[in-house]
């Protein structure tokens, strides 16, 4: 957060792609307000500059922040995510989240979690969980419950298929409204899907060759604009029916 | 906590429990998590680079460069006729986190014994015309491949790619001389045309996994289905029929009528992958040509136009000028005592403008000389490696430089001395259109300082 002066926008920045050391705003035009910056975006003096490229995002009144999509996963707070369990320890569960280190599930982030009742779970176990903390050189922490302590959602998934993606398809994914391809798929197939934002999917149907289709059909939608999605779905449908 | 351990636990790739259960439930069903049928081959894509033999293979998401090097070495004492085959595998941590660089994992060893055994023992290249000499010189023929992306069925993939960079691969000629013709000469690919290897059939290996107690049979297995397969067949064949080579690994016993059932796909599919081989390579050795004929009317158009407009003059006004203006001359020597080559001279030429335009009609004669002296120097002299020839040549075309501005009458025979040496290092390709590229940035720089 930070203050700045009188407001000159340069539309042109925003939603195009950008590379690190482009200045995509000169705080020195602009007016006495405040600004968000969010990740990628750095102040050098006036001058706000990008440290990773992909493309500027701005949410009025005042925020902007660098999107981009990538195969290792940055945890930040917040984030609804699909982590694996890969060991378990006296305290926590350590848990791969395609992230720089292995986070850190404590066993009492359950609902109505206590020494007593700690869930056991198999190595390779796949997990909906919430990310509460994510400090630099800290393992981040995860949770199993939603901020009023409730399951919601959160814990182990069963059966069905798993995928990875980039980070950017999954946030396309989750983009209100809904993206095409899953708008398609669901006029015509039954399915559940949970998506995290580390780039991981999970797909359950009835069918196996459901959960094939659907998957193959996010997978293959990752460069597809709006219309492509939807032609690229129903031509899946055709070949299946 | 052990935090090496861990580091290492979170680079390992991992495999949920949901996916294991799920490739194996679909497979019963008969469909693979990739949407192909047990059978069904991925998309193979056959790319070749600018050189002679490299290749680039894709076959899904898997990702292999091939690349194929020669050199003369002494034969082996059992074999004193033959040439030697060796195949050498590069797993990069790029492209599987679990590779570890600098040393060969057991899968790294594996792929190239299975490579080496398909392409060696099967004799599918001709080793008796890479013997030079009987019992002393050969050429040793070396493959590297470079995994860039594992994506499963590694091994299909180096297959093709050691293949494919093995037929466009092309080495040099050369021609046996001196006392008693045992002394070898090595002609540069300008001068002679290089010769591609004999290759006499294809062995392309075919990958099977095989899943589960009831033997479920897929080809071409993705990583995902490798890492829950019980066991995987690797048959090599080619396109007669001929059984190259088998792998089985891993504990899955499988019934004799499968394993037949899979030598008559894995035929199908070798006949399949040959063609596409050759398909590759056919259109990659028409677009040589093509490249070859632009490349000799592009130089002979370069060489000959400036100098059919500057030849006349040149050698008359260009010599008598540099004699009238001593002044220029003074200038001059530094810069060519600075760079200490004959090329200096081409780019004061051209940066000095317009009093010494006269300069740069020299630089065309001498460009000219030169490539009329490389087709001359490929004749007589490619036996002797260049790398011989350069250290020498700084200070000698200093002194013809000296020699050239002190007696002006010679400088035509110092001149040509020059191009002498300088023709040696370059070839006829390069002498001609990198050096108009190289003069224009040069002067560029002269000018900016």
């Amino acid at each position: 957060m930070m203050e700045a002066k009188p407001s000159n926008l340069p539309k042109s920045f925003i939603d195009q792609p950008v590379v690190p050391g482009d200045v995509v705003l000169d705080l020195s035009s602009m007016a006495n307000q405040t600004i968000k910056l969010g990740g990628g975006l750095r102040q050098d003096c006036d001058a706000l500059s990008v440290m990773k490229s992909g493309k500027l995002r701005f949410l009025k009144p005042n925020k902007y922040w660098v999107e981009s999509s990538q195969k290792r996963y940055a945890p930040s707070v917040g984030d609804n995510i699909l982590g694996i369990m890969v060991d378990s320890k006296a305290d926590n569960f350590l848990v791969d989240i395609k992230g720089p280190a292995l986070a850190y599930l404590p066993v009492l982030a359950f609902e109505g979690g206590t020494r007593r009742n700690i869930p056991k779970f198999e190595v390779g176990t796949l997990l909906y969980v919430r990310v509460v903390k994510a400090n630099t050189g800290m393992n981040p922490e995860l949770s199993c419950t939603d901020a009023t302590g409730k399951a919601a959602e959160y814990g182990p998934l069963k059966d069905g298929y798993m995928f990875e993606s980039s980070t950017g398809l999954a946030r396309m994914l989750l983009n209100s409204p809904t993206c095409p391809v899953l708008e398609t798929l669901g006029k015509k197939l039954s399915f559940e899907i949970a998506v995290g934002l580390n780039g991981r999917v999970w797909v359950n149907a009835e069918d196996p060759s459901t959960v094939i289709l659907v998957s193959n059909a996010i997978m293959n939608s990752e460069s597809l604009s709006g219309l492509q999605q939807k032609i690229m779905v129903d031509k899946l449908l055709q070949r299946v029916q | 906590m052990n935090i090496k351990m861990e580091q290492r636990l979170a680079n390992t790739w991992k495999m949920t429990v949901n996916e294991k259960k799920f490739i194996e439930t679909a497979l019963v069903a008969d469909i693979r998590v990739d949407g192909r049928r047990p059978f069904d081959y991925r998309r193979l894509t056959i790319k070749f680079g600018r050189e002679d033999g490299s290749s680039e293979v894709q076959l899904g998401q898997t990702h292999v460069m091939g690349f194929v090097t020669s050199e003369l070495v002494q034969p082996y004492r059992d074999r004193q006729n033959e040439g030697t085959l060796s195949i050498f595998t590069e797993f990069s941590p790029m492209a599987d986190p679990s590779f570890e660089a600098g040393r060969a994992g057991e899968s790294a060893v594996e792929l190239a014994r299975i490579i080496d055994r398909g392409l060696r023992e099967s004799r599918a290249v001709d080793m008796e015309s890479l013997c030079v000499i009987a019992g002393k010189l050969v050429w040793a023929i070396r493959v590297d491949l470079h995994i860039l992306d594992n994506g499963g069925n590694l091994v299909d993939a180096a297959n093709i790619a050691a293949l494919s960079a093995l037929s466009t691969f092309r080495r040099p000629e050369f021609t046996l001389g001196g006392e008693g013709g045992q002394e070898v000469i090595i002609h540069p690919p300008e001068v002679r045309e290089p010769l591609p290897l004999v290759i006499h059939h294809f062995p392309i290996a075919v990958t099977f996994g095989f899943f589960g107690d009831d033997n479920i049979v897929v080809i071409d297995p993705t990583h995902k289905e490798e890492s829950v397969m019980g066991g995987r067949m690797i048959a090599t064949l080619n396109t007669n029929g001929d059984i190259c080579a088998i792998q089985k690994a891993g504990r899955v016993a499988v019934m004799h009528t499968v394993i037949m059932q899979c030598l008559r796909i894995a035929s199908v599919k070798a006949g399949d992958i040959t063609s596409k081989i050759k398909n590759a390579v056919e259109s990659y050795n028409t677009e040589r040509a093509l490249r070859k004929i632009k490349r000799h009317s592009s130089a002979a158009l370069d060489v000959h136009k400036p100098v059919a407009d500057w030849e006349t003059q040149n050698q008359s006004v260009d010599q008598k000028r540099m004699s009238d203006l001593p002044g220029h001359q003074e200038r001059l020597k530094p810069i060519s005592k600075e760079s200490g080559v004959s090329q200096s001279n081409n780019m004061e030429g051209e940066s000095q403008s317009s009093e010494n335009v006269d300069m740069r009609f020299k630089s065309v004669s001498i460009q000219k000389l030169q490539c009329s002296f490389n087709l001359l120097a490929g004749v007589l002299t490619p036996n002797k490696p260049p790398e011989e020839l350069t250290d020498e040549k700084p200070s000698e075309t200093e002194s013809d430089q000296l020699n050239a501005d002190i007696m002006p009458a010679h400088s035509p025979d110092g001149a040509v001395g020059s191009v002498v040496e300088t023709n040696r290092k370059n070839t006829l390709a390069d002498a001609v259109k990198p050096k108009h590229k190289r003069k224009k940035k040069s002067s560029s720089n002269i000018d900016a300082s």
